[in-house]
């Protein structure tokens, strides 16, 4: 089982008047080759989870298991660690910093300590992977790229480190409609090649386009759990806590309210149009 | 590692002492400093920092904040205390012990001067620790306006120190996140030797300051939006007033200063 997180619970600055709990007893497995969407609104703890699962944060022991990794346990391989998780932060582009896209990718496999011929093929390969020709942008400085290819030069920098799995935090903030299509197709892309991915969001027409399964947290806990068809079923609760369902799903929910014939728990644009198609088609 | 910076560390609270004019609270602060140096005697000292202590409980910050602000200045109390101490020759000797000698005055002198730093430090930090950042630069402003006829610079100097302590916790922040973000990496900031670290710094700095110069162009973008001009002519939507406990307090001073030189006159002990 590749993740495992048993009962963590996470206190920020405990006694001082800055206390804050932002994670409490929260419990999930992740298998191989899944796509799993962490959904919440702002502060509801996503972020503070995804630093644990790659031990950036330190937990007891006997919480957070990766492949069999104890990551509270005095000790661990943090690079080891590293190796199997790759983190991809919100706004990577911020974290770049060598004179060259080649070398700032390079980052990474270096630290792992790969010979060069490895890292140079690592680094085109991940290159490729993010959509970038590395011809032209090799020996580019990072901060002469658009807003775009600068995220996709800093995921490129985590999948050099060639991760079995992959968390993403918000990856296609702050982008265009049109970046926004490019990066989550990237991701997908990544996610077909055999990676296990965990994208956070708090986007519900994201996570629901693209994800296996979905964990909503509300303040720390998890909320729901499960397929985006069964949690989007909670509409009016997930609304209460911030948050919304895909927009396709609200359609569909006003159609069926109005006496409409939909089938319960769709939420895609394909299935929701089918749906309507099917309901003209049939009046006639 | 970041986490232990209290710099300019501010809890919010509600006590007399948080209630203050920041005025009142940057001059009590310097009279504090002027009256350590007036006491001459362990019962002027004794008075001071039962005061000191009084003000301290009365905020209702936990004492592990203050003494955490001790931390980074133990070593200069140690070195002055051990200095007076084995370099003060004058008075009755009380240990004699190859080529050191300690005297009754030296030991004197060195618990004075001891003191004298430990209640320096804690007085400043009750200003720091009892007043936002904003009302203490707005406090700054307001005293040093006076010499604006010199052509002091006293607004722009208080804009820059606003500024300054505005980014403080946005910075601190940023690199927590490039840390983190390089560490997921695989950088290694914590063991190598010296070069070794300072190499390791690269990856956060470089990113640090080029976030720091797009805020910086942000913020002037956003000022400039808003017209801002400097100093002149501008006002303010929170004024300064001094009211009844601000009078409180200078009395209060005016009673410590009175009392350490009653207590210097009787030369007690």
């Amino acid at each position: 089982m590749p993740i495992e997180v048993k009962k963590l619970t996470h206190v920020y600055m405990p006694g001082t008047p800055f206390e804050s709990r932002a994670l409490n007893a929260v419990s999930l497995s992740i298998q191989d080759g899944e796509f799993v969407g962490i959904i919440g609104h702002t502060g509801s703890g996503k972020s503070t989870l995804i630093t644990h699962l790659n031990g950036l944060e330190k937990s007891e022991p006997g919480v957070v298991f990766v492949n069999g990794m104890d990551l509270g346990e005095k000790g661990a391989d943090l690079i080891a660690i590293r190796r199997v998780v790759g983190l991809v932060f919100q706004y990577p582009e911020y974290q770049l910093f060598e004179e060259t896209v080649a070398k700032d990718v390079a980052f990474g496999p270096t630290n792992l300590g790969l010979d060069a011929d490895e890292i140079k093929r690592r680094v085109e390969h991940a290159l490729k992977q993010v959509g970038l020709d590395p011809a032209e942008v090799s020996e580019k400085s990072p901060f002469e790229l658009s807003g775009g290819q600068k995220r996709r030069v800093a995921i490129a920098g985590v999948l050099a480190m060639q991760p079995g799995i992959l968390i993403l935090d918000e990856p296609a903030a702050g982008l265009d409609p049109m970046g926004r299509r490019e990066m989550f197709d990237l991701i997908r892309g990544i996610h077909d090649s055999g990676t296990t991915v965990v994208m956070v969001s708090h986007s519900m027409d994201d996570v629901g386009r693209l994800c296996d399964r979905l964990f909503v947290l509300n303040r720390g806990e998890i909320a729901y759990t499960g397929t985006p068809a069964e949690v989007f079923v909670h509409d009016n609760r997930l609304h209460a806590i911030g948050l919304d369902v895909p927009e396709c799903a609200k359609l569909a929910r006003r159609l069926r309210e109005a006496g409409f014939d939909m089938p319960e728990g769709i939420y895609r644009t394909e299935d929701v149009c089918a749906a309507i198609i099917g309901n003209l088609s049939g009046g006639k | 590692m970041l986490k232990n910076i209290t710099l300019g560390q501010y809890f919010p609270g509600d006590s007399f002492i948080h209630r203050l004019d920041p005025r009142t609270k940057l001059l009590a602060t310097v009279a504090l400093i002027a009256i350590v140096f007036v006491a001459q005697g362990f019962s002027g000292f004794l008075l001071i920092a039962a005061f000191v202590v009084a003000c301290a409980a009365s905020t209702g910050i936990h004492l592990k904040f203050l003494v955490r602000g001790l931390k980074p200045i133990m070593f200069i109390i140690i070195f002055t205390f051990v200095l007076n101490l084995f370099f003060q020759t004058e008075g009755r000797e009380l240990v004699h012990w190859g080529f050191i000698r300690i005297t009754d005055q030296g030991l004197r002198m060195a618990s004075f001067m001891a003191m004298r730093l430990i209640l320096l430090v804690v007085s400043s930090q009750l200003l720091t620790l009892t007043t936002s950042p904003i009302a203490l630069t707005d406090g700054l402003e307001s005293l040093f306006r006076p010499l604006e006829v010199i052509h002091f610079p006293a607004h722009e100097i208080a804009m820059m120190m606003s500024i300054a302590l505005r980014f403080i916790p946005t910075l601190m922040d940023e690199a927590d996140k490039i840390m983190k973000a390089q560490k997921a990496r695989g950088a290694n900031f914590e063991t190598g030797n010296l070069i070794q670290r300072a190499k390791a710094m690269v990856p956060l700095l470089v990113p640090l300051f080029v976030g720091a110069f797009r805020r910086a162009e942000d913020l002037a973008l956003a000022m400039d939006a808003r017209c801002y001009r400097g100093g002149a002519g501008r006002t303010r939507m929170k004024q300064l007033k001094f009211g009844v406990i601000d009078a409180i307090a200078a009395v209060a001073m005016l009673l410590l200063l009175a009392g350490v030189i009653a207590l210097n006159k009787l030369n007690l002990f």
